[in-house]
């Protein structure tokens, strides 16, 4: 392409750098800081963040963060895997209907999605009422527990596992099979030795994009979990909520490091983040 | 003539896996089955939510379509679903033009500064939503002495042009990848300037791409609560914000299950059409 539309690309790497960059040094600087907001007048240097970063609540947060987070991955990987490789195994390959099937119920809005579950979750709700009507008690009252929470993040970002994988899947050459079968492998070992590494690229992206919003979301464990499980998502907001920039900032930081690993791995696997969508 | 024994396949080491074979794909279809809908399980509820008379959430009372009736009747909600609307258009439609001017220039840079520069893009993309949202409001917190009232409208469309733009620009790329570096020669050596080649002869073989970097940053957009929720000002709610303050308040309006509802149904039915007039494309070309 014509060098002269270099131009074109630079201003986005201001805008970047402005929106992107620069907010991390903000809050780099806020995290070190005692102050009201973001008014630096009465500001002094403090470290006292960083005592409560081991505060009990703060760890028990990232605790819930982590396990979750990782939980929600597995459990999507597990059924994300299976769903996408029997459709790819599947003869229906009308691809644009296939995806349209993952991406619609991403299209209603997620919190009321969330409701609608949490609803769903309480001990009286609409379908127990409907099936009472034809003779069937149905009672599951999990709302509020860790586990309502678990199936409400796996519920959510099971499509962004499926998809990725689908993809990659996909692009497996077909003679790479039939030469696998070829050579006397059977089934299961032309899956395990084929199909599956070159599928790992896909489960690497399906994973970080599962685990990231799993793991500093905060609209899901606050409705699902009826406000009784934290996790650091639901502390970054409160903190901010109360005018607690700097704790806030501090745990936002804490975050950061795990996008950046995230970053890393798209870097090692993906050079050019193609299969990001 | 002696009779040889004759040797059956399973004595060859042949194992018949029919049956379990057929189990196990049934099993698997069920399962997939199982699978999709419990991804639509929400979306079914919230559809029979909105044709139910009673505005408690426990029970059933009458089959009614009165609340699509009142979808439009409730002020509030109504300047949400405009609010989440002009934002989204305005956003994507500004992400489409500068997300594949930018892909455009950052596929005239080299393969390795390339890289480095996507992986810069891929930050708003990979990012937190929550960190997302915090870092815009401190920086455009900075800008407050300057300007008094930024926030609202301005910086919701800002925020959305932010983590719209690196969708546009990844699913433009790809296909700048497989246009042939020739095009461009040509047109310029045909006379025209270069940027009426890039007009006129790579916009419409990237076409595709633009186009589904759009329908991605819509989908994004319209659907956003985090980074809206720390990005908009006083008054200026969308769906979402509206949505989540009505939670918090234990008083969300049925018309508004009506509300998405009809959505969904309108965007599946737009699906389904497209797929049809495809379908029907195709037939016509083998004639």
């Amino acid at each position: 392409m014509n060098k002269e539309f270099k131009i074109l690309a630079k201003p986005y790497i201001v805008w970047l750098f402005l929106l992107a960059i620069l907010p991390i040094f903000v809050m780099i600087m806020l995290s070190f800081m005692f102050s009201e907001g973001l008014t630096f007048e009465e500001s002094f240097f403090t470290f006292n963040q960083f005592t409560l970063l081991g505060e009990s609540s703060t760890l028990e947060a990232f605790k819930n963060s982590v396990v979750f987070a990782t939980l929600t991955t597995v459990i999507s990987f597990v059924l994300g895997y299976f769903v996408a490789y029997n459709v790819f195994k599947s003869k229906f390959k009308n691809k644009f209907l296939i995806l349209t099937l993952f991406i619609l119920p991403m299209w209603s809005n997620l919190l009321l999605r969330t409701e609608a579950l949490g609803n769903l979750m309480e001990n009286n709700n609409i379908l127990s009422d409907l099936l009472a009507g034809i003779g069937i008690t149905l009672s599951i009252g999990i709302k509020g527990t860790p586990l309502a929470v678990i199936i409400g993040l796996v519920f959510t970002y099971l499509p962004f596992m499926i998809l990725p994988i689908y993809t990659a899947l996909e692009k497996i050459d077909y003679s790479l099979e039939e030469a696998a079968l070829d050579l006397g492998l059977t089934n299961m070992q032309k899956f395990w030795k084929v199909i599956f590494p070159l599928s790992l690229k896909g489960v690497a992206t399906g994973s970080i994009l599962v685990f990231l919003p799993s793991m500093s979301g905060f609209a899901i464990p606050e409705i699902l979990g009826s406000g009784n499980i934290l996790l650091i998502g639901n502390v970054i907001e409160q903190s901010f909520k109360i005018m607690d920039y700097n704790l806030g900032s501090l745990l936002a930081i804490v975050i950061l490091f795990f996008i950046l690993g995230a970053l890393y791995i798209v870097s090692k696997v993906d050079k050019e983040g193609e299969t990001l969508l | 003539m002696t009779n040889y024994p004759v040797a059956t396949l399973q004595e060859y080491g042949y194992k018949d896996y029919t049956v379990l074979k057929k189990i196990w794909k049934v099993t698997s279809i069920i399962l997939v089955v199982l699978i999709v809908i419990m991804l639509y399980i929400s979306v079914i509820m919230l559809a029979i939510q909105s044709v139910n008379s009673s505005s408690s959430v426990t029970s059933f009372g009458q089959f009614t379509f009165k609340w699509y009736g009142e979808m439009f009747s409730i002020r509030s909600l109504n300047s949400a679903i405009r609010n989440t609307f002009i934002t989204s258009i305005v956003a994507t439609l500004l992400a489409t033009v500068l997300g594949t001017l930018i892909a455009v220039g950052l596929y005239s840079f080299e393969k390795k500064t390339r890289q480095k520069l996507m992986l810069f893009n891929n930050i708003p993309l990979l990012n937190a939503d929550i960190v997302t949202g915090v870092s815009l409001m401190l920086v455009f917190s900075l800008l407050l002495p300057i300007f008094p009232y930024i926030f609202g409208p301005t910086t919701l469309i800002l925020a959305h042009l932010f983590f719209t733009l690196p969708y546009v620009i990844l699913s433009v790329l790809p296909k700048l990848k497989e246009t042939d570096p020739n095009l461009m020669d040509a047109a310029l050596d045909l006379g025209v300037g270069p940027y009426r080649a890039l007009l006129k002869v790579i916009v419409p073989a990237i076409l595709a791409g633009i186009f589904s970097g759009m329908l991605l940053a819509f989908t994004m957009s319209i659907d956003d609560f985090v980074i809206s929720y720390y990005t908009t000002g006083n008054g200026f709610d969308n769906l979402s914000i509206w949505i989540y303050g009505s939670i918090g308040r234990k008083s969300l309006n049925p018309a508004v299950y009506a509300f998405s509802t009809l959505l969904t149904l309108m965007t599946m039915g737009m699906m389904l059409a497209y797929q049809f007039l495809m379908k029907r494309g195709k037939k016509h070309e083998t004639f």
